[in-house]
């Protein structure tokens, strides 16, 4: 499940890369058309049009209601997002990044382009002159940045509210989507296991910046790489023993996690001492974590894992 | 030119032609029960499963459709081990279809995990495991094996599709080889 921010420049191709993920995700775009169409009710002709054209008007009440048409648009793309559950969710424009900033599933994507670039899609797309282009990408610009300063008070282009930045400059709209589609991907499987520890004792690992701790650990993750296994390392930590006042005296963080396999492996290469205590660490998990599939990858193991892709070069119909 | 027998130096046999045969049959014959009215694809993975494969979907009295599957390890400038790719890809298609992918032996799964991975991407409509050796003490991966002949242990083995380095595959048993240093 993805829910993706999409923030965009005037003529970056942006709205272009909403549609082609939506239709990618099986889903549709959540845009201001969409918001005005479905989030207010029935908007008379005369506010849809103020609505359109100026952001200030976003800060009027309702008809009737001391509640402001910004008020309704945050709470319905909160709701929407809290609700989306195992659903996919594209939200083009709309400070979404600002928006949704606090929620873990929310992937922000910023889609931006070089002034001649989105000079000439938006000269292209409208058939007018690059003269023309240059004022309607003034005003769009603009629109966008006020739009997101009067109603959350928010620069909506400082970068560091992004998770991803794509410069269309060079890139397709399709090598867009699956760059976002990808990142979707995998962050989707790093909030599903954090969320898992909250349902259990266990405790979030996860790092930014892979650290293996031996050559060992290091070869096993290209074997994995070379069989294409997703992995995450160190993700999580298992307590398995603690103290009278409930502070943790053992744990173990097994290596690999196997997303795809949803599997543990724990490495052990080292001396036999500490093959017991791992092995003892094991069985606990086992008992105190039911479901947890866990694994230790024996120096045996790994040893002859080796060899066999050194004797077959990577080829093994014996591996 | 040394025979057979001699080029691999075999130790002695694990399993015979005849113990292989009344295997084989009793797998097909539970495949058969279980696949029964349903649409199947068997699948082999080249090389290994060659003989395997030949004597187990005969011994299926399914109208099954038949393929294999077959991959490689290309060098890679990025990593000291290079990339596993698919070398010979299916020509069924097996969207919403049962797909049994059939391999000689399986030890840590990983081969086995990668053939599942890619088969995914076709859409089937579920994938069974079936391979004539298993050692599932060195089985790494969550694979759902569901047919097997044997469990074997760490030896070194060839025939019935297992080779030393390509020889070995057409020995019609399994026989103990001595490991290769």
């Amino acid at each position: 499940m993805a829910i993706i921010t999409i923030s965009r420049q005037n003529g970056s191709l942006g709205d272009e890369i909403a549609e082609a993920l939506a239709s990618r995700l099986g889903t549709i775009v959540i845009s201001r058309k969409y918001a005005l169409d479905n989030f207010f009710g029935e908007i008379n002709p005369g506010t849809l049009d103020r609505l359109n054209e100026s952001a200030k008007f976003f800060e009027m009440p309702l008809p009737g209601s001391n509640r402001t048409y910004s008020d309704i648009l945050v709470e319905r793309i909160r709701t929407l997002a809290s609700e989306s559950k195992d659903k996919d969710l594209v939200i083009l424009g709309m400070g979404g990044s600002v928006l949704l900033s606090g929620f873990p599933d929310a992937i922000h994507v910023r889609v931006t382009a070089s002034e001649a670039t989105r000079i000439n899609t938006i000269a292209k797309k409208y058939r007018i002159t690059n003269d023309e282009a240059t004022e309607v990408l003034d005003i769009g610009d603009r629109k966008h940045k006020r739009f997101v300063k009067t109603v959350y008070g928010k620069d909506i282009t400082s970068p560091e509210q992004f998770d991803l930045i794509l410069n269309t400059d060079r890139l397709s709209v399709d090598e867009c989507v699956d760059a976002i589609t990808e990142l979707a991907r995998k962050h989707d499987i790093r909030v599903r296991l954090s969320r898992s520890n909250e349902s259990s004792k266990t405790i979030d690992h996860q790092s930014r910046n892979i650290s293996f701790k031996n050559e060992t650990e290091e070869e096993f993750a290209r074997i994995l790489n070379l069989y294409n296994i997703e992995w995450l390392y160190e993700p999580k930590t298992f307590p398995v023993e603690w103290d009278a006042e409930g502070n943790v005296t053992m744990a173990i963080s097994p290596d690999f996690y196997l997303p795809r396999f949803n599997l543990y492996l724990e490495l052990t290469t080292m001396d036999q001492k500490y093959v017991t205590k791992k092995n003892k660490k094991m069985r606990l998990v086992k008992e105190l974590y039911p479901g947890t599939n866990i694994r230790i990858v024996y120096k045996k193991d790994f040893n002859e894992l080796v060899d066999r892709l050194k004797l077959f070069g990577g080829l093994t119909d014996n591996s | 030119m040394a025979n057979l027998e001699e080029a691999l130096k075999i130790e002695h046999v694990v399993y015979s032609e005849e113990t292989i045969r009344e295997r084989v049959k009793e797998i097909g014959k539970q495949i058969t029960e279980d696949f029964k009215g349903k649409e199947l694809v068997v699948i082999g993975v080249i090389k290994g499963s060659l003989y395997f494969l030949s004597d187990l979907t005969r011994a299926i009295d399914l109208p099954v459709k038949v393929d294999m599957v077959g991959f490689s390890s290309i060098p890679d400038t990025t990593s000291k081990t290079g990339i596993v790719r698919i070398t010979k890809d299916i020509d069924i298609d097996i969207t919403d279809k049962h797909v049994l992918v059939v391999e000689d032996v399986i030890r840590t799964g990983l081969t086995t995990a990668y053939i599942i991975q890619n088969l995914e991407m076709k859409k089937p409509k579920d994938i069974t495991l079936c391979t004539m050796l298993l050692n599932p003490d060195r089985l790494l991966m969550t694979i759902p094996v569901k047919y097997y002949g044997f469990e074997i242990n760490d030896l070194w083995l060839a025939g019935y599709g297992l080779d030393h380095d390509e020889i070995g595959r057409n020995l019609p048993y399994i026989a103990q080889i001595p490991k290769r240093k």
